[in-house]
């Protein structure tokens, strides 16, 4: 059976701070009354399943660290000697082209030093009078070095002549050596063979000569026959 | 060192520029923020959407914690704003879809247990989560709040009407009615095959 109570015995029930008197009331109250003892019993079992919540596990995010560093960074006032130094080549190079455009000329004499600006008119004659001297000097080195190319290209051209005539020279006598050596076998193998020559005609003269004198002799024997 | 005093060192450590004293204080309330975040918002995206804009509030607002609060307590207040202009912005935003595709979302109307809580995100590793997200989902925010604070950040019911400008019994009536209300949805989903 409902309970007209119910709503505020339970609302009271779970207050922070109730005092003891209060306290007592409720739970006899609940002691009694069936619905609120159950209304209460499923009210906190309820509860009791909300707080088996497990934390879950924090997806992976930056943090806020690159907006955190990006307004954190080292304020420009504070110049350090790391931040000057990074200037120093641009500020260099900045001076150097400077110095190009505006032509200027530091001069250190006896006198003193001088820093000028733009060119002066003496200028150019003296630069290109050292110009043509530079370039005489130039001509004259470079004839000199001709010559020296020459005389050497000769003198190793005579030197290669003379290699060469030497070596024609040597083979030219080896060459004629042997054609004597050859000529002189050729002639003793020529005497040779018209000796044996001779030695043939001579015996086939004797044998022809021999056959002479028998013919005659035959002739002769048959005529007195007659 | 007690945890107030640590969180004190490491706030006076980041207003000096120290990005590792930052990431510690993140660290140190990161989950209980995404947490409370997930119960209240429902979903994952959600709650990281809320969980970011808690962090960027705090770091906005760093040098004006003065510590006679615990920051603890502050890091939540703001927790409990950033919710409740989240949520406003959501409703905003699905009342504006709602008169532009009444057909479709008046069919999607008629599916159970859908309000706040995307699909996706309802797959959590744990069950129970699960479970406790789906019976919140079915509580209007001001009740949700209200069962956030007391039961998960063990506030007082007094603690709970001065942050939310109520009086002590109001609170403590959305309290009842709010377990009352999850009563029902726990036995709803009990008695689903």
């Amino acid at each position: 059976m409902p309970c007209p109570k119910t709503q505020h015995i339970l609302q009271e029930y779970f207050a922070d701070d109730l005092e003891s008197l209060a306290k007592e009331k409720i739970e006899s109250h609940l002691l009694v009354c069936e619905h609120c003892s159950n209304e209460l019993e499923s009210l906190l079992l309820t509860q009791n399943t909300l707080n088996q919540w497990k934390n879950e596990r924090t997806p992976h995010w930056n943090r806020g660290m690159e907006l955190f560093r990006r307004e954190h960074q080292a304020p420009i006032s504070g110049f350090s000697l790391w931040h000057r130094l990074q200037w120093a080549p641009t500020i260099t190079c900045f001076a150097m082209m400077l110095v190009l455009l505006l032509n200027v000329n530091f001069i250190s004499s006896q006198e003193g030093f001088s820093v000028s600006f733009g060119s002066t008119s003496d200028d150019s004659s003296v630069i290109e009078e050292r110009l043509v001297a530079f370039q005489e000097e130039q001509r004259l080195a470079m004839d000199a070095l001709a010559a020296r190319v020459e005389d050497r290209q000769v003198s190793n051209n005579i030197e290669l002549l003379q290699t060469v005539l030497d070596q024609n020279q040597q083979t030219t006598a080896e060459n004629l050596n042997r054609i004597y050596v050859f000529f002189e076998q050729q002639r003793l193998r020529d005497l040779e063979d018209m000796r044996i020559g001779y030695q043939d005609l001579v015996d086939n003269d004797y044998e022809t000569i021999r056959s002479l004198q028998q013919l005659a002799q035959f002739v002769s024997y048959q005529s007195p026959e007659r | 060192m007690s945890l107030t005093d640590e969180d004190e060192a490491l706030i006076a450590a980041a207003l000096n520029g120290s990005p590792l004293a930052w990431e510690k204080l993140v660290r140190r309330y990161e989950s209980k923020i995404y947490n409370h975040g997930l119960r209240l918002m429902g979903s994952s995206s959600d709650a990281m959407d809320l969980m970011q804009e808690v962090f960027l509030g705090v770091y906005r607002n760093l040098h004006h914690f003065r510590g006679d609060a615990k920051f603890s307590s502050w890091i939540f207040r703001i927790a409990h704003n950033k919710a409740i202009d989240m949520n406003r912005r959501k409703r905003l935003m699905t009342t504006q879809t709602r008169t532009s595709d009444q057909e479709e979302l008046d069919f999607l109307d008629l599916v159970p247990g859908e309000t706040n809580i995307e699909p996706d995100n309802m797959v959590s590793e744990q069950q129970q989560n699960k479970r406790v997200l789906s019976m919140l989902a079915k509580l209007p925010l001001e009740q949700r709040l209200v069962v956030e604070l007391k039961m998960f950040q063990s506030q007082t019911f007094e603690e709970i009407a001065n942050l939310q400008d109520i009086s002590v019994n109001t609170a403590k009536t959305r309290f009842y009615t709010a377990l009352k209300k999850l009563k029902v949805v726990s036995e709803e989903i009990h008695a689903l095959p």
